[in-house]
């Protein structure tokens, strides 16, 4: 017996070197391997939350795509930080007639691989969005778009099918050069541009690697690439900017309650600007009960807006009063406010004819699971005043079938880098169904709101337009389609020696095209 | 043998069609449409009709189950809708990352497994089986979600010896697969030893010590090889979980494999994604099995495929 314990110990020690060598050998093969580093020196790695799908700005349609590839194309316009329009590409531009632009090109711009930029550039990428074979998601975009006409090698006219405002808008697609192939069916993902970077590497679901476009001017010291790195996970996201693995996250890449803890890290700088996203509650007025302008308003009304914008996003946002944020040119703030309010919402709901114990109100809410804290929130406040909301939780792709089909009585979103007020347009006039190609998820009709977001489009003097924008937006707010909700604001978090960022309200990265490290770059771990 | 396996590899083809039938039922059930997703929230009328009618998402669903089917017989398994890259690219482009992953997960099992396992094995109830199986339960009970970012701290962050995140050398490949790897080793562990235990008093085992063979002789030669049939057919089993539950792991490490690109297709409703991706799932599961059947019997030679 002694001698098979013995033996045993014997086994044991013999498993244990075992053991001990197997890991041994792992971290020191590991050690010696050098990593193959997907990010080259002293590129700035910016960690995005979800991988781009595309580049080609003919076919981004999510918007970290679009973002990178603003970083590669420049468009004929652009929007700048008031939300109004702005030449880029155009040197200038102007109206002859209420439905015609014509666009003055830039002379001597390149696109990165040193073709000359010309009109025919420009043409062939608008009627390459417009051929079925290419399935671009911004062919519906271009709708009111009649016709893109070549006067000479740097000027252009774009004719619109009727006396259309915000013709503009159409202008802001990246250009490609003439010829370029059909997205996805070459191995190339994207034409070169001429935007202040061209694409160096794009290695799907990890990293787009962006080098100086070397046609296009940039500062001294300035950054000699991009690196966008893929990080899904929030908190490695955190640990690569603390360690300067990561120069600089923005939005949606950093969590609010992580926020504080990245203003304490020494070498990092946050920097918060007014932002444009604007979240909503939407509702479905094929419901009777909501169709009462009184049960909308107590809803309103029982929201207590200020605290969840203090305590759940953490300050990171501000009340909104309507779709437009005050940055933007049409932007009108005196309108009927809606301040916390439980007393006033129970005697609506009272006058409505509804009580918490004889006839109570029962709403679905749909979201999805991103937004169930939101909901939670809005489920506590109307309790309160006697309302009950049944949350439905269903992954983004179902919520959006439910929005879209009218399958719910209220739902939560939010509108992405909005601009031109013809947003209202979109989703408040009442021909503008899902079914028709609009947004009015929630069937909301009323023939002024249709009569002033329709005058609103065919408007083209600027005065007269931001007059009707008014009134549209104190019409809103009065007859409540939307419960106004916050506007985010943007955050940014960044090495604290990098220059020359300056935020957009649209989180637009292109305010990285003049990122530079003043002295010094920065030694970036190659740690990827 | 050659038979055999023609037989078993015939087999796989019901299997096929039968996942291939359940997937295309499954996401077409789901609400939500991909040319929504696709065109999004401005596109006229005509222009999803026209998609609908170019993606043949027109056409009555047995036809469209036809096409699919036909189409699949051929080896092509579509075009990604949100992508526009044809899926058999797709899926060639981060399949090998996954089964790297996977791979790499399972030898790491392996390599803490069976030490653990002997050590325990050998000395049940002593202070070696006491430790190894304390280590098996810390193991099993610390989520990936958990143990990812520590060992990045530990391992990437405080000593620098390894990459944080993303997939390049042998060196990225360390963090995720110890991740991946350590629940299963403690599985495995726990299963090896338990089956060591049981053959130590077996008949076998006491005619081999009374033959003159050292305790160690005894175990290694007669008592793993009959202990290791249960974990075998235990490593077969997980092996399919680790290639199909790697979307966490993925995630923490940024790793770019199917785990990942299965997600975005799903959101997106990228149906011919979906369809490549989980039909490359389920045939990775079914290959999987049947290498561990084969396996059996080179370990066993009493189980003989039939």
């Amino acid at each position: 017996m002694a001698q098979g314990n013995l033996k045993s110990t014997r086994i044991v020690t013999c498993a244990k070197a075992l053991a001990r060598a197997a890991i041994t050998s792992m971290l020191t093969l590991a050690a010696c391997t050098k990593p193959a580093s997907l990010v080259p020196p002293g590129y700035l790695q910016i960690d995005l939350p979800t991988a781009p799908t595309a580049i080609d700005p003919r076919i981004t349609a999510d918007a970290i795509s679009s973002r990178t590839a603003e970083l590669i194309y420049d468009s004929l316009v652009r929007i700048d930080r008031d939300g109004a329009f702005t030449g880029d590409l155009a040197e200038r531009f102007e109206r002859p007639t209420p439905t015609e632009i014509v666009f003055y090109l830039r002379r001597n711009v390149r696109f990165s691989d040193g073709r000359p930029f010309t009109a025919r550039d420009v043409k062939f990428t608008y009627e390459s969005i417009l051929s079925p074979a290419t399935l671009s998601i911004k062919r519906a975009g271009l709708v009111e778009l009649a016709a893109v006409t070549i006067i000479d090698d740097y000027t252009l006219s774009m004719t619109t099918r009727r006396p259309y405002a915000p013709a503009l808008a159409l202008a802001t697609i990246g250009i490609v050069p003439y010829g370029s192939p059909v997205p996805g069916n070459v191995a190339n993902p994207a034409p070169p541009g001429t935007g202040p970077f061209r694409l160096a590497r794009f290695a799907r679901d990890e990293a787009v690697i962006l080098a100086r476009n070397p046609y296009h001017q940039f500062p001294a010291n300035a950054v000699p690439g991009l690196a966008l790195k893929v990080v899904p996970d929030p908190t490695v996201r955190v640990l690569e900017l603390t360690e300067g693995i990561c120069g600089f996250a923005e939005n949606d890449a950093l969590q609010a309650e992580l926020v504080p803890y990245l203003a304490e890290q020494p070498h990092l700088r946050i920097v918060r600007s007014p932002g444009s996203t604007y979240h909503y509650v939407v509702f479905n007025f094929r419901d009777a009960r909501l169709r009462d302008l009184r049960v909308r308003r107590a809803i309103a009304y029982a929201i207590d807006r200020e605290a969840i914008v203090a305590s759940m996003i953490r300050g990171n946002a501000r009340v909104a009063s309507g779709v437009l944020a005050p940055e933007n040119w049409a932007y009108d703030g005196d309108v009927m406010q809606y301040p916390y309010d439980p007393a006033m919402a129970r005697s609506l709901l009272e006058a409505a004819g509804y009580s918490a114990h004889a006839r109570p109100l029962r709403l679905t809410y749909m979201t999805t699971p991103e937004g169930l804290r939101l909901a939670e929130v809005l489920q506590a406040m109307l309790r309160r005043v006697g309302i009950e909301i049944d949350i439905h939780t269903n992954e983004w792709a179902t919520f959006y079938s439910d929005l879209r089909n009218g399958n719910f009585d209220i739902a939560s979103s939010q509108w992405v880098g909005i601009g031109d007020p013809h947003q209202y347009y979109e989703i408040f006039d009442s021909h503008m169904t899902p079914a028709a190609g609009g947004n009015n998820r929630g069937d909301y009709s009323n023939p002024q709101m249709d009569q002033l977001v329709e005058a609103g489009d065919t408007t083209i003097d600027p005065a007269a337009r931001r007059a009707i924008y008014g009134d549209v937006q104190k019409l809103a707010a009065a007859d409540l389609p939307y419960v106004s909700l916050w506007w985010d604001d943007n955050v940014a978090a960044f090495d604290r020696r990098l220059a020359g960022f300056a935020p957009y309200p649209n989180g637009s990265l292109i305010a990285l095209a003049t990122a530079a490290f003043p002295v010094e770059n920065r030694t970036v771990r190659n740690a990827q | 043998m050659t038979r055999q396996l023609l037989r078993r590899l015939a087999a796989l083809l019901p299997v096929a069609l039968g996942v291939a039938t359940l997937t295309f039922a499954l996401i077409h059930l789901v609400p939500g449409d991909p040319v929504s997703a696709m065109l999004g929230d401005y596109a006229a009328p005509a222009d999803v009709a026209q998609m609908r009618h170019d993606l043949k998402l027109d056409l009555p669903l047995w036809k469209q189950y036809g096409a699919f089917l036909t189409a699949l017989a051929h080896g092509d398994l579509g075009q990604s809708i949100s992508q526009h890259e044809p899926v058999a690219r797709l899926i060639g482009e981060h399949y090998p990352a996954t089964l790297e992953l996977a791979g790499a997960g399972l030898v790491v099992a392996i390599i803490i497994a069976l030490p653990l396992g002997i050590i325990a094995g050998a000395d049940a109830g002593g202070p070696g089986d006491i430790a190894a199986m304390g280590f098996a339960i810390l193991g099993i009970s610390v989520p990936h979600i958990y143990l990812g970012p520590l060992l990045m701290i530990i391992f990437s962050l405080r000593l620098g010896w390894l990459p944080l995140t993303g997939r390049g050398g042998f060196a990225h490949l360390v963090l995720p697969a110890l991740t991946m790897g350590t629940a299963l080793a403690a599985i495995l562990a726990r299963m090896l030893r338990q089956s060591l235990v049981q053959v130590t008093g077996a008949d076998y085992m006491r005619t081999a010590r009374s033959k003159g063979l050292s305790e160690r002789a005894a175990l290694i030669r007669h008592g793993l090889r009959n202990a290791l049939t249960p974990v075998i057919t235990l490593v077969g089993l997980e092996t399919g979980a680790l290639l199909t539950g790697s979307i966490v792991t993925e995630m923490i490490f940024s790793w770019p494999g199917l785990g990942r690109l299965l997600m975005t297709a799903i959101n997106n409703r990228d149906y011919p994604l979906v369809q490549g991706c989980v039909l490359t799932f389920a045939l990775s599961y079914v290959v999987v099995n049947l290498v561990t059947d084969f396996l059996y019997s080179a370990v066993d030679p009493r189980i003989r495929l039939r």
